[in-house]
């Protein structure tokens, strides 16, 4: 609980989501607002679970002081389009961390973090260029390590057995650390060049949810969120300044049994709106089925989730996957883990990213 | 392990190494900004330099010059060796002393230096006045250079003979030597530099009482082309100079001892008390062009006026002092010598102490081709120390140990003027998308 508490309060360039390539010349590539279980199952069950910070009704859920952490390890495959050589990458997040309790029979309080945009990238550049008259082989180096967190405290209440309504605020926080390098082929002659920087993010934003029982089986959510400027620092001076997207969702989920629960959301963001000034940004839909079957001690989950990515040259990126996982619960309920596997492919103009993601996640209920 | 086993191989994925790096797929997928480079001649940034003769001296050098060319320089070393015993007391606390009686003796050289291709490179050894010192000049000298010499040597056939493959003679010398017919010895170091042991009789190194068994030779260097060697001298460490090494006996006379005139084999090391070189022409005096180089020698002050931009977002990677010679330098062909560009603390003019940042180049004697010395560390420094003194001291390396004298045109001529050529990054701006 100790180290929990410790990493929601620690607003690192490791607490990231998965990179992409496809965010380098925008703001970053948005983050993933989902527990491990709702991950697995494509995304599609995190409108309802009380461990994905994509809503906060939800938390009315967790009827017992509770946290919980996912991580993730991802290897991505970049094949550009046209090029001879393509690229493995490899990299470990911890992209979301939720602690929520009740303070009152109806209302519970949490936090936490997620990523909610990721700038973690480096590309290498090789090139020539005529330096005193001689032909100097030089490779350019860029790279940046961090991502834009957000921090959350979030209430629900539960205003009637069949509707609960949450409320959150966001603080927008994090920094990338950059490094950009030029070395040169004639390392006798000529020095390497570095220059390095931190670039620190701030914003903040806010967040609405209900989410309403129709039936004793069927569920449905509703989110919106609306986010202030995005602001860029060097040194306490400021470099950019973006305007983020409104976004709102809804979802559905059919409990068909005890053992069985099927839910789909679909969410719209306006990141043309954001950035009306940069023809590389597109709004984005993006949608997720996902299922989880068997007893609640061990539950096999599995999902599909689609939609697009929001920068790009020409057209919008889209991207597909598919997901699997497992959940084990211990200690007499006190502790879940659960552990996901998911396949994801996005493809745009000159390049296609594949990536396998291994996901673990522990929940806990001192 | 137990039920949680499985979940070692889920925590050691988990720790995987990062790898965030990729070939850039430009303009596509790379950061909006680039890193942008320059490449500036600054004609003008040399300012207010001038050359100062007088650091130091030939017998302050490290090492003495010995060279013949006609027509283009002549330089002669000598040197005066210390005292030597010519009587000693057989018994330890004994009052009483006998003579000495010289068997043979040995004369040590260091050639740091010589050129490799030169044939038939000899050494001459001269005798000189023991009264000689700093005063003397080449004129002064000159009676005794050209009076005929004491002993020679050919260092070249020493070279093409055989090592000795003799164990007493390798035990003897700690290495494979070579020897000539006369008796020299030469051994090759590892650093290449040659260790010359001339052998002379008494004649040739008599043992006067009177001068306390002092010694001065002089040397002169001969070859079928580029007759050119540097000795080492006593200034590069204690006993680094030419050396006599004096093999003697004495006789225990019979009244202090119980063995009737017993003879006792000893040697003697006497070092080198004073060395120096002399040359003809004379090292030219200092006008209005930057003098490096030469005996007493001479430095020169370049004083760099950086502009402000070069102070401010920007990276050096690469600075190039361009040096335009006035003349091509006069030496022995296939020569050349090291020159230093180093650092001041402080401005002083010509008495400014020198600091620990410096650069080097080689220029080669009777070339006129323009001098570059790369000054990357140095403009670095400046660029990112707006403290620093921006001046530099361009010095010969060693000093004073070569009549070699580059003459560079000042700032005084403005078609020739030292310039520096400086390639630079721009900042990378980072903050953008």
């Amino acid at each position: 609980m100790v180290t929990a508490l410790a990493l929601a309060i620690w607003p690192s360039g490791r607490v990231a989501a998965q990179d992409s390539q496809f965010g380098i010349k925008g703001l970053g590539t948005p983050g993933r607002w989902e527990s491990v279980r709702a991950r697995s199952t494509g995304g599609a069950f995190a409108p309802f679970d009380p461990f994905s910070p994509l809503t906060d009704a939800s938390l009315a859920d967790a009827r017992r002081m509770s946290a919980s952490i996912t991580g993730g390890t991802s290897w991505r495959t970049l094949e550009p389009t046209g090029a001879a050589q393509a690229s493995s990458l490899r990299a470990t997040r911890f992209p979301a961390l939720v602690i929520a309790g009740p303070v009152t029979r109806r209302i519970v309080v949490g936090g936490g973090f997620a990523t909610y945009l990721d700038r973690t990238f480096g590309v290498r550049i090789q090139d020539t260029i005529d330096l005193r008259g001689v032909q100097e082989p030089v490779t350019d180096e860029i790279t940046s390590d961090g991502a834009v967190t957000d921090l959350r405290l979030a209430a629900a209440a539960r205003l009637h057995t069949r509707l609960a309504l949450g409320l959150g605020f966001h603080l927008l926080t994090g920094s990338t650390r950059v490094v950009a390098t030029r070395s040169f082929a004639d390392s006798t002659n000529y020095r390497n060049s570095t220059a390095r920087d931190e670039v620190a993010y701030s914003g903040a934003g806010g967040s609405a949810s209900l989410l309403l029982d129709v039936t004793r089986d069927v569920r449905l959510a509703g989110w919106l969120r609306s986010d202030s400027r995005l602001r860029a620092d060097i040194g306490g001076r400021q470099v950019a300044e973006n305007d983020l997207p409104f976004s709102y969702g809804a979802g559905l989920q059919w409990r068909a049994g005890a053992q069985a629960a099927v839910a789909g959301t679909v969410m719209w963001r306006n990141w043309r709106g954001a950035s009306p000034a940069d023809s590389n940004s597109h709004d984005t839909l993006n949608w997720s089925v996902g299922a989880e079957i068997g007893s609640l001690g061990t539950p096999l989950r599995f999902g599909v989730r689609g939609g697009q990515l929001p920068f790009g040259v020409g057209q919008a990126p889209s991207e597909v996957a598919y997901s699997a996982g497992l959940g084990r619960q211990f200690s007499g309920g006190r502790g879940r883990l659960d552990i996901g596997l998911e396949r994801l492919e996005r493809k745009g103009t000159a390049l296609t990213e594949r990536v396998w993601t291994f996901l673990v996640g522990l929940t806990v209920r001192p | 392990m137990g039920r949680f086993g499985w979940l070692l191989p889920v925590l050691a994925a988990a720790a995987c190494t990062e790898n965030a790096t990729a070939p850039g797929v430009c303009p596509t997928f790379c950061p909006s900004g680039s890193i942008s480079i320059k490449d500036t001649i600054f004609g003008a940034i040399i300012e207010r330099d001038s050359s100062f003769r007088g650091y130091l001296q030939g017998y302050q050098a490290t090492l003495m010059t010995a060279a013949d060319s006609p027509g283009v320089v002549d330089s002669r070393s000598f040197f005066t060796t210390e005292t030597m015993i010519t009587r000693i007391a057989p018994k330890a606390g004994d009052t009483t002393t006998v003579p000495i009686v010289v068997d043979s003796v040995r004369l040590r050289f260091i050639i740091a230096q010589r050129d490799k291709q030169a044939t038939n490179l000899g050494l001459k050894l001269f005798q000189l006045p023991i009264t000689v010192d700093s005063t003397s000049d080449f004129a002064s000298l000159d009676p005794s250079f050209t009076a005929p010499p004491l002993d020679s040597v050919n260092i070249t056939n020493l070279l093409a003979q055989a090592k000795t493959t003799d164990t007493a003679v390798i035990r003897f010398w700690s290495d494979s030597v070579r020897i000539d017919s006369a008796g020299n010895v030469l051994r090759v170091q590892a650093d290449s530099s040659l260790l010359l042991f001339l052998k002379l009789d008494t004649l040739q190194a008599p043992l006067s009482p009177p001068d306390s068994g002092r010694l001065a030779y002089g040397i002169r260097v001969a070859a079928d082309s580029f007759a050119r060697l540097s000795l080492v001298t006593e200034q590069t460490s204690a006993g680094a100079g030419p050396q006599l090494h004096w093999y003697y006996h004495y006789t225990i006379p019979d009244t202090i001892s119980t063995k009737p005139d017993s003879v006792v084999y000893a040697d003697r090391v006497a070092t080198t008390r004073f060395d120096s070189f002399v040359f003809d022409p004379p090292s030219a005096a200092i006008d209005s062009n930057l003098a490096v180089g030469g005996v007493p020698s001479a430095r020169s002050l370049l004083r760099v006026a950086m502009p402000k931009f070069l102070h401010d977002s920007i990276d050096v990677v690469r600075a190039t002092l361009i040096l335009v010679p006035v003349s091509p330098v006069r030496g022995i062909a296939r020569d050349s010598f090291a020159i230093e560009g180093r650092n001041v603390t402080a401005d002083l003019g010509a008495k400014s102490p020198l600091g620990t940042t410096f650069a080097t180049t080689f220029i080669h004697v009777g070339s006129a081709d323009t001098v570059q010395l790369e000054l990357t560390n140095l403009v670095r420094a400046w660029s990112l120390d707006t403290t620093q003194v921006t001046s530099l001291f361009l010095r010969q390396l060693p000093e004073a140990a070569s009549y070699a004298q580059a003459r560079f045109y000042s700032s005084r001529a403005p078609a020739f003027r030292p310039a520096l050529h400086v390639t630079y990054v721009h900042r990378f701006q980072f903050g953008g998308p």
